[in-house]
């Protein structure tokens, strides 16, 4: 006979479970939860089948890995100011370690307890928190449509390409890269921006389609709305995962990227764990693991040798890693607001 | 609870739209002058109050049809398939509806590959990413709010008025244009009501379909809150288009009370 629990009962039962959720530590106190932040798509389930295995196995304790872009990661931390953050492990792009830094928003890495620090490459080291890898941007192109890779930015400017040409707002690092990138080659400043404005003014009648965020990028590439467009060389390996029809060529005038790093909160709940989780990051066999397809994330740890679809067209070794050409953000960072504005006029229809 | 959960975080959006910093340190009317004084805010409130406006009247000029047909079909069974066809797109997210118009919509969609295999037209027509395309989803996207109010109104109208029309000698025609739609204005204006703050404010769908270069209301909020990290200016962006937004949503429910005291009268 199935007894079925009067309203009463129902009631009791009831409130013991919401009761039980609030005292989830209650449990016992040896199975500790980090919360780390991470980025959606690729990043996100190299995070969970890679790290999150071993820093379980290494830690004995557990994570909640929380997909939240970079930006967003800054506003909520900002507005948990002063109370508990969100999160113990921030994620995050060269830019907005500047802003997270000055808002008081991260605290500097304890080095020193970090066994896999030391064999970072010089420059992915940083005391707000190791560099964990690096985006890199070029030209992203269709070959079905375009038989010989672009060698040249000014490819986009090709009238042969009219309204085949995409390019993303400037919310994202691959759109403000790109501009930094074309002001440099048109003869702008840091202090500057009027040659890339101009040129991307005299850009807008080959611009088919201008993506609202990158999501909506990757999905002018998979409906073939576009052909040739700046683009970064862990998108173009997802998407060719995906047997969308993109390739990446780099400009002969070099590679542009940023570093992707990992932070402590300030008023972390488990700053210890997050210490441990982010040095897992730097772990050699973690990073090797990372750089087999279909993640393609680029190592920052000297004992992990350069291999696959990196070496093709970015970097064969290490040095030529450290010869990407970077941004100078702490001259960009205070601009942005000013040129999402400008570039927001501009393209207006 | 309304004052905890709903007025209280308003008045910290108006409050931050009168700072200089998102910190709220220093008062300044700054952000609503600088709003008001820009022809550039200005052209993408008036677009987005103008994008309303028509796909709520693409939305109505489809939508009427089909709750007309619904309400007056002679078989409960048909009714209710008609109705579950109204409804079938609201038990999918906003997301994947949006998606599956891109797939529709874009140069290889289905749309172009049928003018194309058809000779139609030698290129892909350009739909997505152009304020067509935006209308046009939209419009499907919101279809429920705008039918269901009116199919509500129209089947609480009294069948003996509509017999009463057709004994006097009125055609199907006259009936329609002289009984029942007067009738179902009050549906109609609640249904155009919903569409249309439906439509102002969707972030998705108008982000997807229409790309960066259509600058709608809340993607210039969302830009400036999280691009350019100037939250007072996003804060006096939002104020002014919820009012806006209310002014014409207030106009739309006092035309209701007037077609109501008018068909009374």
């Amino acid at each position: 006979m199935i007894t079925r629990p009067n309203r009463r009962q129902a009631l009791v039962q009831g409130a013991a479970l919401g009761l039980s959720s609030l005292l989830p530590h209650a449990a016992g106190a040896q199975s500790k939860t980090l919360v780390a932040a991470t980025f959606p798509g690729t990043w996100n389930e190299a995070h969970r089948s890679l790290l999150l295995p071993a820093f379980m196995k290494r830690s004995g304790a557990t994570a909640t890995q929380s997909i939240i872009l970079g930006a967003d990661q800054i506003s909520r931390l900002v507005a948990a100011k002063g109370g508990k953050p969100p999160f113990d492990v921030a994620f995050l792009d060269s830019p907005q370690v500047l802003d997270a830094a000055a808002q008081g928003l991260i605290v500097e890495y304890p080095a020193a307890q970090s066994p896999n620090y030391k064999d970072l490459l010089p420059e992915f080291q940083d005391k707000w928190g190791p560099r964990i890898s690096m985006q890199i941007i070029g030209i992203g192109y269709n070959p079905k449509k375009i038989k010989t890779p672009p060698k040249s930015w000014d490819a986009l400017w090709d009238p042969q390409y009219k309204g085949r040409v995409g390019l993303t707002a400037l919310n994202s690092q691959l759109g403000i890269a790109f501009l930094a990138e074309i002001n440099r080659l048109k003869g702008g400043t840091e202090d500057n921006f009027d040659p890339a404005f101009k040129a991307l003014r005299e850009l807008l009648p080959n611009v088919g389609a201008i993506g609202a965020n990158l999501g909506a990028y990757a999905t002018l590439w998979q409906q073939e709305q576009v052909d040739i467009a700046p683009y970064n060389f862990n998108f173009v390996q997802t998407l060719k995962g995906k047997d969308v029809p993109v390739e990446l060529s780099i400009p002969d005038s070099g590679p542009v990227g940023w570093h992707t790093s990992m932070h402590i909160v300030a008023g972390a709940a488990e700053p210890e764990l997050a210490l441990s989780y982010i040095d897992t990051h730097l772990d050699p066999a973690v990073q090797a693991a990372m750089l087999k397809p279909p993640f393609d994330v680029i190592p920052t740890n000297s004992r992990v040798a350069l291999e696959g679809a990196i070496t093709q067209s970015i970097a064969k070794n290490h040095g030529d890693l450290a010869n990407v050409r970077s941004i100078d953000w702490a001259k960009l960072n205070p601009k942005r607001g000013m040129l999402i504005e400008q570039f927001n006029r501009d393209i207006k229809l | 609870m309304f004052v905890a959960f709903f007025l209280s975080p308003l008045a910290v959006l108006v409050g931050l739209s009168l700072h200089a910093e998102a910190a709220m340190q220093t008062w300044t009317i700054g952000n609503y002058t600088k709003f008001l004084a820009d022809r550039f805010n200005l052209s993408i409130l008036w677009d987005t109050l103008l994008l309303g406006v028509k796909a709520t009247l693409v939305c109505l000029v489809f939508g009427y049809p089909i709750a007309w047909v619904s309400a007056r079909a002679d078989r409960p069974r048909w009714q209710s398939i008609l109705l579950f066809i109204v409804i079938l797109p609201i038990m999918t997210s906003v997301v994947v509806r949006t998606f599956a118009w891109i797939v529709i919509l874009g140069r290889q969609g289905i749309l172009n590959q049928i003018a194309l295999g058809l000779n139609l037209t030698d290129e892909p027509v350009r739909l997505l990413f152009t304020e067509v395309g935006v209308v046009l989803v939209l419009a499907q996207v919101q279809m429920p709010l705008m039918v269901l109010p009116i199919l509500t109104v129209m089947s609480r109208i009294d069948p003996n008025l509509l017999d009463a029309s057709r004994a006097l000698g009125a055609g199907e025609w006259r009936t329609l244009w002289r009984v029942t739609i007067p009738l179902s204005l009050p549906g109609v204006i609640a249904g155009c009501i919903l569409t249309y703050a439906a439509c102002v404010t969707a972030f998705v769908t108008q982000t997807l379909i229409g790309g960066a270069r259509l600058i709608y209301m809340p993607l210039h909020i969302y830009s400036q809150a999280i691009g350019a990290n100037n939250w007072p200016f996003a804060a006096a962006l939002s104020v002014i288009f919820m009012l806006a937004v209310l002014a014409i949503v207030y106009a739309l429910s006092l035309l209701a009370t007037l077609s109501r005291t008018h068909v009374h009268a």
